[in-house]
């Protein structure tokens, strides 16, 4: 079965709509209908992918208007004919890879690592937790850094300096650690003028999440605990 | 850029209900501005005021009121619908709260425009 392929590309300069007809099976998905066109019909057609196992958070685009995993999008479940486009609220670099500098830059400003006064590399400590600490987070580690919640973000959209849905969502899965003792630092940077304040509950990154960990949950639990500390600061 | 707010193409309902939270919160600015200069307008006298409700309290009026009914209702319903989400309650029941929330919104509206239709045209 023939599928058409609607991509659009950029160079450099312009931005263009170019359309691929290839042969299609079943099983097949868009990450593989992509390396089709790459090698068969124009070999200049560049994305980014890499474990084509929804793990490294790679391969996100916006196939049909909604981002998603090429690598986990079966091209027979979209129809037989798909519109891949790059991510939205990313620079595009070309065709389909955008700019994720600024993206990983906000993930490292929140400190995604466990923060403890008595870190000792030398001598380390086995840290005992229960099913029920585990859980009190778990979900939040499976995020793959893929930019769907971000691209969907409408404070994201018009704020550059925005950390977006996966940096707070890395930010609540620490501070609710049982292990971790850096939650008050975290807070002071998420609750900034960039942080959870202007998120406006579209709640559209859940929606669009590929690892369905629900970002919006995360970050709106961080905005109440933050709303706490800050009335508490002020009897202080 | 401030565009995007309102693209709604392949988005959820959790997105275009954002959208009119904002087009509503503009909207509602707008015409409390004017509210209040149509208002002082009784300090010009009483004629001047009584002849603009004579030009605004009519039929013709009717429909923008209804509208803008409407615009108010959404944005407190929906405003209270995210300060519950924002204080980081019931996030799991999300769904079923937009759509209670919507129901409430046209019931309200639908009530209320009754009454404004009822009043305008005398009956
Ligand atoms: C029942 C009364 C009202 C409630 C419960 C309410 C609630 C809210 C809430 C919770 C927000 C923030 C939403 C967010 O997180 O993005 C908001 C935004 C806003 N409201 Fe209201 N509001 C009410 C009445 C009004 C009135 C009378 C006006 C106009 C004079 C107004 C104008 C705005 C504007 C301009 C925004 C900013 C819109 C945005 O950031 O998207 N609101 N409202
Ligand atoms: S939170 Fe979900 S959508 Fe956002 S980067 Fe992580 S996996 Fe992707
Ligand atoms: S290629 Fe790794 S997530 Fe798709």
């Amino acid at each position: 079965m023939d599928v058409e392929f609607r991509i659009r590309r950029f160079d450099g300069e312009k931005s263009y709509w170019q359309t691929f007809n290839i042969p299609v099976k079943r099983g097949m998905t868009v990450l593989e209908g992509l390396y089709y066109i790459k090698e068969n019909l124009d070999g200049s057609l560049t994305f980014r992918a890499s474990c084509r196992m929804a793990i490294c958070g790679s391969c996100a685009v916006k196939i049909n208007g909604k981002p998603r995993l090429a690598c986990e999008t079966q091209i027979l479940e979209i129809g037989n004919s798909l519109e891949v486009e790059p991510l939205d609220n990313f620079k595009v670099i070309k065709d389909l890879v955008t700019d994720f500098e600024g993206f990983f830059k906000k993930h490292e400003a929140v400190k995604p690592y466990l923060i403890r006064k008595d870190d000792n590399y030398e001598e380390p400590v086995e840290l005992i937790q229960s099913p029920k600490e585990l859980h009190a987070y778990y979900d939040f580690t499976l995020c793959v850094k893929c930019g769907a919640c971000y691209s969907v973000c409408p404070a994201a959209a018009t704020r550059d300096d925005y950390l977006g849905p996966a940096a707070i969502t890395a930010a609540y899965r620490f501070n609710a650690d049982s292990r971790d003792e850096g939650e008050k630092i975290r807070l002071a940077l998420v609750c900034g003028d960039n942080g959870v304040w202007r998120c406006h509950f579209a709640a559209e990154c859940s929606e669009v999440c590929p690892k369905q960990i629900d970002p919006a949950k995360a970050v709106q639990k961080i905005r109440f605990k933050s709303a706490i500390e800050t009335i508490k600061s002020i009897f202080r | 850029m401030w565009q995007k707010w309102f693209s709604v193409k392949g988005k959820s309902l959790f997105s275009i209900a954002f959208s009119l939270h904002r087009l509503t919160g503009v909207v509602l600015t707008i015409y409390l501005c004017m509210h209040l200069a149509y208002l002082t307008s009784i300090r010009m006298g009483k004629e001047v005021f009584e002849s603009f409700i004579a030009t605004t309290v009519t039929p013709q009026f009717l429909i923008f009121d209804i509208l803008l009914v409407l615009a108010g209702i959404y944005h407190g319903v929906n405003g209270l619908r995210l300060i519950l989400h924002e204080f980081g309650l019931t996030y799991e029941s999300r769904k079923s709260i937009l759509y209670v929330s919507v129901a409430i919104v046209l019931i309200v509206w639908l009530i209320a425009s009754y009454r404004m239709y009822t009043f305008v045209m005398g009956v």
